[in-house]
């Protein structure tokens, strides 16, 4: 009798111990998949390069501060590009859903808008090759440094982040409240617990039914004595006629509960709505003509020197001299350092550390009249290729480049381009084909 | 120890010293069966129901209703199976959903709302526990799973509505938010974020259901009590088969490649 009993102890614990670890792990597992870690990768570099440098360019980001106290609100405005060349791997933007990158719930959203379209719900409609407004109100509410990135969730394609940067939180996380007035003037004090104590009570009033019910038969000989009993086929033993009363009573308790509860409940509750799932629907933007066109003859990046090289042709659309004064691609922003209207472009708020530091180099560099072809080299070469981990298109089916460029004419005006083609990568200097030299060889080449 | 117990101990001839031992044994195998029925019940809920049960402004009229009471029947009624065919014990539904109850709340407590930060009221769960008990007390009425399965599973799946609809019916009050119309569960699943959790993801209401205007809720409910009796039926079957351990026939060689001696066990000795 002893042994058995050991016996069966041992594999039952052996056997439980393992099913609990497992369940508290996929626990575990399923809860960690919605909370990024909390530092500055988190994630945005895991994304492939294919889907940050050819799908959704960020531009003109903002944050109206770097630090709040908690319940206070920041605002992330700006706009983005969808790329017109979009990765075949990717699904179109025909539905996204405007979102915010920051770990969990320390920041928390108050209104969120796609061209002016309240973006609560998901959004359907959008084109490639268009541009789109956003803003991103959110609220402050867990103490700390967060990395807040605006997000593009497209179906099929996953979340699609736009440049982080850090906003500090302080204050107490109990000075956040997110009060609410229902449509029917019901005052909730805070969100946050509203509801919770309603619940629980129910919960625990269910679960003292249900544990009386199960000490009424735990309280008698169990196992081994039912199990032998139940063998010899004595089941009137096992169940009694007080069980059954029990039964019955217990079944009438509950469904006295339940209708009573229920009916209370719609009483309490006379205006109800079911869960908001629409989508809305976001008008498609003019078409804007292309200031310049620009044709990507060769581009190459170079493996040990970091060096992304381009030979272009730009051709001038508009009726006025126009330089290049940025390259910016997977929110990395090369930036022509000879032109102080590209240097002025760059917002105070926007990271630093998304600012390429030898910016961008313009093989001839001269303003490009209206109407003139300039064939040219464009040099975006630094660390950051590597840093943001930019240069897995060398192990890409799709070996390609994308990214926006922009344009300053004489006034100061500012236009934008979409520039694409495939990239060579190459691993010595003597692979190289584009010059970044004598750019007036490379012109006398391409006439 | 009541007349009826003493009687039960006398059936299944135990000697008061070994009925001592049972009784021993008895309060360990409660402890190590809740684990085991706690784990299973867990597991099965997070894969199959998953985000239904995990958030708010999940819990829909369509597959929240039709889901939730579907799937938590599963473990519901193996485990009924096992206590009931091995001994008469009619509490296999009660205990799973109620330590299934009990180790979400711990769960939203620590991993939710401790390590995520998000707010309870955007975790509330569902439970199926009155459901649950119904359906316990339908099959010591019934003693058979064949009625249980008709009367019982069908109640379980009507039930399980009403029941949580006591607990969370305040989340569906609407609020007007930037111009248009949300329920407060929306709200609250717009204003905390989760990240990699765009909204679109939600599976809600989808299909002809929402023509059923006001009534879709019971549509649902009627048709998941339909669904939960071929649930209680298939898993009630898994549980009786695990009722019925099988030994497979092994030869000498097979015993001696396990470090076995090889030889055929004498008489009476033990293996
Ligand atoms: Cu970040």
């Amino acid at each position: 009798m002893r042994r058995l009993v050991n016996r069966w102890l041992v594999c039952l614990f052996t056997a439980s111990g393992l099913f609990t670890a497992s369940s508290l792990l996929t626990a575990s597992g399923l809860v960690a998949a919605f909370v990024p870690l909390p530092v500055a990768a988190h994630g945005e570099r895991a994304t492939e390069p294919y889907i940050r440098t050819r799908t959704v360019h960020w531009y003109d980001v903002t944050w109206s501060s770097g630090s709040i106290a908690a319940n206070d609100e920041i605002t992330v405005a700006g706009k983005f590009r969808l790329f017109s060349d979009w990765p075949d791997a990717a699904s179109l933007p025909d539905l996204v859903f405007l979102s915010n990158g920051s770990p969990g719930a320390v920041l928390t959203r108050v209104e969120s808008y796609i061209s002016g379209i309240p973006a609560r719900q998901s959004a359907r409609g959008l084109k490639t090759g268009k541009d789109y407004t956003f803003k991103l109100v959110m609220k402050g509410r867990v103490p700390g440094k967060w990395h807040l990135h605006p997000v593009l969730n497209v179906h099929g394609a996953g979340a699609i982040v736009g440049p982080g940067a850090w906003v500090e939180v302080t204050g107490k996380q109990s000075d956040y409240k997110e009060p609410l007035t229902t449509m029917t003037g019901v005052k909730i004090d805070d969100l946050q617990t509203y509801g919770v104590a309603r619940a629980q009570m129910w919960h625990f009033g269910y679960g003292v039914l249900a544990l009386l019910w199960l000490l009424w038969w735990l309280r008698r000989p169990l196992i081994i004595p039912r199990w032998l009993v139940t063998q010899k086929g004595r089941e009137d033993l096992l169940i009694t006629s007080t069980d059954d009363k029990v039964a019955a009573a217990l079944l009438v308790t509950v469904l006295l509960v339940v209708i009573i509860g229920y009916k209370q409940t719609v009483e309490e509750f006379p205006n109800v709505v079911p869960l908001q799932a629409g989508f809305v629907k976001v008008p498609v933007p003019p078409n804007v003509p292309e200031a310049a066109s620009i044709e990507v003859k060769n581009a190459e990046y170079d493996v040990p020197g970091r060096s992304l090289r381009m030979d272009v042709v730009i051709t001038n659309n508009t009726d006025r001299p126009i330089r290049v004064g940025e390259f910016m691609t997977a929110q990395l922003r090369f930036i022509n350092k000879d032109l102080p209207a590209a240097v002025e472009s760059i917002d105070p708020s926007f990271p630093k550390d998304l600012l390429a530091g030898a910016g961008l180099k313009v093989g001839s560099d001269s303003p490009i009249a209206p109407g003139e072809s300039r064939s040219t080299t464009l040099d975006a070469t630094d660390a950051a290729w590597e840093v943001e981990r930019l240069v897995s298109f060398l192990s890409n089916v799709d070996s390609r480049v994308g990214g926006l460029v922009f344009f300053y004419n004489d006034q100061g005006e500012r236009h934008m381009s979409e520039i694409s083609g495939a990239v060579v990568p190459v691993f010595t200097q003597l692979g190289s084909k584009v010059s970044t030299k004598a750019p007036e060889i490379l012109n006398a080449r391409v006439d | 120890m009541n007349k009826n117990d003493a009687l039960i101990l006398q059936s299944a001839e135990l000697s008061p010293q070994a009925a001592q031992w049972s009784r021993t044994f008895d309060y360990l195998i409660i402890v190590v069966g809740a684990f085991l029925v706690w784990s299973v019940t867990y597991i099965s809920q997070l894969l199959l129901a998953g985000d239904w049960d995990f958030f708010i402004d999940w819990k829909d009229r369509q597959y929240w209703v039709l889901i939730t009471p579907t799937v938590t029947i599963m473990m519901a009624a193996g485990f009924q199976a096992i206590f009931w065919k091995l001994f008469r014990l009619p509490i296999g539904a009660t205990a799973s959903l109620l330590l299934f109850l009990v180790g979400v709340w711990i769960v939203r407590y620590h991993s939710w709302y401790g390590m995520a930060y998000f707010p309870l009221s955007l975790v509330i769960p569902g439970t199926c526990l009155m459901s649950a008990i119904a359906l316990d007390a339908i099959l010591v009425l019934s003693r058979s799973w064949l009625i249980t399965g008709m009367i019982g599973a069908t109640l379980y799946g009507l039930l399980f509505y009403p029941s949580n609809w006591v607990a969370i019916a305040g989340y569906f009050q609407p609020v007007e938010h930037m111009g248009s119309m949300a329920s407060v569960a929306d709200m609250i699943g717009y204003i905390y974020p989760r990240s990699g959790t765009p909204e679109y993801i939600r599976i809600i209401e989808r299909g002809t259901l929402r023509t059923f205007a006001d009534h879709a809720i019971w549509v649902s409910a009627f048709f998941s009590g339909f669904v939960c009796v071929f649930s209680y039926y298939i898993f009630w079957f898994i549980g009786s088969f695990a009722c019925n351990p099988k030994f497979v026939a092994v030869g000498t060689r097979f015993k001696s490649a396990f470090g076995g001696s090889g030889k055929p066990a004498a008489a009476g000795e033990s293996a």
